[in-house]
């Protein structure tokens, strides 16, 4: 029984050419994702459509045994509750300090008491190593602690499924490591992710599905001894070949 | 250069001129408030309004930034009592200020909007923000901030452009000033004096709104 099954999923931005063509994908509970493959081949959308920042033009999602519809908003509502997506950029709330960032989706949209919430959000930070900087704004604090409050923000929300979009690479390599540590410890701890990385040495080490996508198709699912040692299609072939070099 | 300063002939005047300088701050407050609204509701219109209503707001703007306050001032004072509207001359003021500097609050706010962040959109909706608990909680906060430095810099404008109100005999600071040199005939000491006072009246003003600043929003504003 699938946890998350994508059947047909299609979408473009605005009657454009289809960004996501007839993506179909089943994952477990617990499954790390890695999704690679060049820019521009969807991997990003798929996350975007996850949430509905993407309309999907065609196709259905699930998640567990209930169905997405994308138009509906108390369905869209339902899927908000539980995605949450940490974006390349970070995307946080300038205005905010750390700890309001984490704390203001769960008190204000989910209607938490905001005591536990901000106890909770406490923690959180602390988890992911910035336990001193509660009351710093985003821009007193470097791209990988932004990024790691990112993952704090989406993981108060007690999501089922983190999908995370190329949470690196907007990061000094040297800043990397403390993001990938974050996301270690999460998979230790048997969260569901859906990975868009760069980072192919991470994606073989903590994947343990690995989707390869081209032009806004699945071209080729496997484990990541499969997917990066024994590639089937010629289009990953190519694609490995070219960036195992380095 | 023969010139003795004689200060004492003017000193007496300068609660005079205070009195003057109260109701320069009240026309730049007047004109920019009023300024404010109407670039409030231009950007609006520039920003999501139909072509018809952007075209109209847009002529409006170019009208105003492009032709000098005073003219237009003459024109409000002068044209329109033609058609029987008839202004006193601090109305004709507050009115040309107002409509001169709603053009340029115009164009400031119109930026403003430009400055949103798709991104914390982005990250709000995912998160299952309302479109009200957005736009309180996201988008109003952001415009804010970003529009707080230029609409700052406006009003201290609007303090020193207030003074073309005396060429319509207002007794604001420099209408004052005026008067008090044709009483005294020294016009180095009136003429100095009255700097002084603009200059504590900015400065003031600069304060303030550099405290308001970093306390509402964190703006580290430079102070002089």
């Amino acid at each position: 029984m699938a946890f998350l099954a994508l059947d047909g999923l299609t979408a473009s931005y605005g009657g454009k050419a289809d960004v996501l063509s007839d993506v179909s994908l089943r994952f477990a509970k617990g499954e790390v994702v890695g999704l690679i493959g060049p820019s521009g081949s969807g991997k990003s959308s798929l996350l975007r459509a996850l949430v509905g920042l993407l309309k999907p033009r065609a196709g259905k999602v699930t998640i567990g045994d209930e169905v997405v519809d994308y138009g509906s908003r108390a369905s869209l509502r339902a899927a908000r509750d539980r995605f949450a997506i940490v974006f390349q950029q970070y995307n946080l709330f300038q205005n905010m300090t750390a700890l309001r960032n984490v704390a203001i989706a769960p008190t204000l949209v989910k209607k938490r008491p905001s005591a536990q919430v901000e106890e909770e959000a406490r923690a959180l930070l602390t988890k992911v190593g910035l336990g001193a900087k509660f009351n710093a704004y985003p821009d007193e604090l470097s791209g990988g602690q932004q990024q790691r409050v990112a993952i704090a923000r989406a993981l108060a929300l007690h999501p089922d499924i983190l999908l995370l979009d190329e949470v690196t690479s907007a990061l000094d390599p040297e800043l990397v490591n403390e993001v990938l540590d974050t996301i270690r410890a999460l998979h230790a701890d048997g969260m569901t992710m859906l990975i868009v990385s760069h980072e192919m040495a991470f994606i073989r080490e903590v994947a343990t599905t690995v989707v390869f996508m081209d032009q806004g198709r699945v071209v080729e699912v496997g484990p990541p001894a499969q997917i990066f040692d024994a590639p089937q299609s010629p289009r990953l072939k190519e694609f490995t070949a070219k960036i195992l070099r380095h | 250069m023969s010139y003795s300063l004689i200060y004492s002939q003017v000193t007496g005047h300068i609660p005079y001129l205070l009195a003057g300088a109260w109701l320069t701050l009240q026309l730049a407050a007047i004109s920019f408030v009023v300024g404010w609204v109407i670039g409030l509701f231009n950007a609006t219109i520039l920003s999501y309004g139909p072509r018809g209503a952007r075209w109209f707001v847009q002529g409006y703007v170019t009208f105003f930034i492009n032709t000098p306050l005073l003219v237009q001032v003459f024109f409000i004072f002068f044209v329109l009592p033609e058609a029987g509207i008839l202004l006193s001359p601090y109305a004709a003021v507050a009115i040309g200020m107002s409509l001169n500097a709603g053009a340029y609050l115009t164009e400031i706010q119109r930026a403003g909007f430009a400055s949103l962040r798709r991104a914390e959109i982005d990250a709000a909706t995912a998160m299952g923000f309302s479109l009200p608990q957005m736009v309180w909680y996201v988008i109003v906060p952001h415009i804010a901030k970003a529009l707080y430095p230029p609409l700052a810099n406006q009003f201290i404008i609007q303090v020193m452009t207030t003074s073309i109100a005396a060429i319509f005999a207002v007794e604001e600071l420099t209408g004052r000033a005026y008067n008090v040199n044709s009483l005294t005939f020294r016009s180095l000491e009136v003429f100095s004096i009255t700097a002084v006072i603009y200059i504590a009246l900015t400065l003031v003003c600069s304060l303030a709104l550099a405290l308001i600043g970093r306390w509402l929003f964190r703006v580290q504003a430079k102070v002089i």
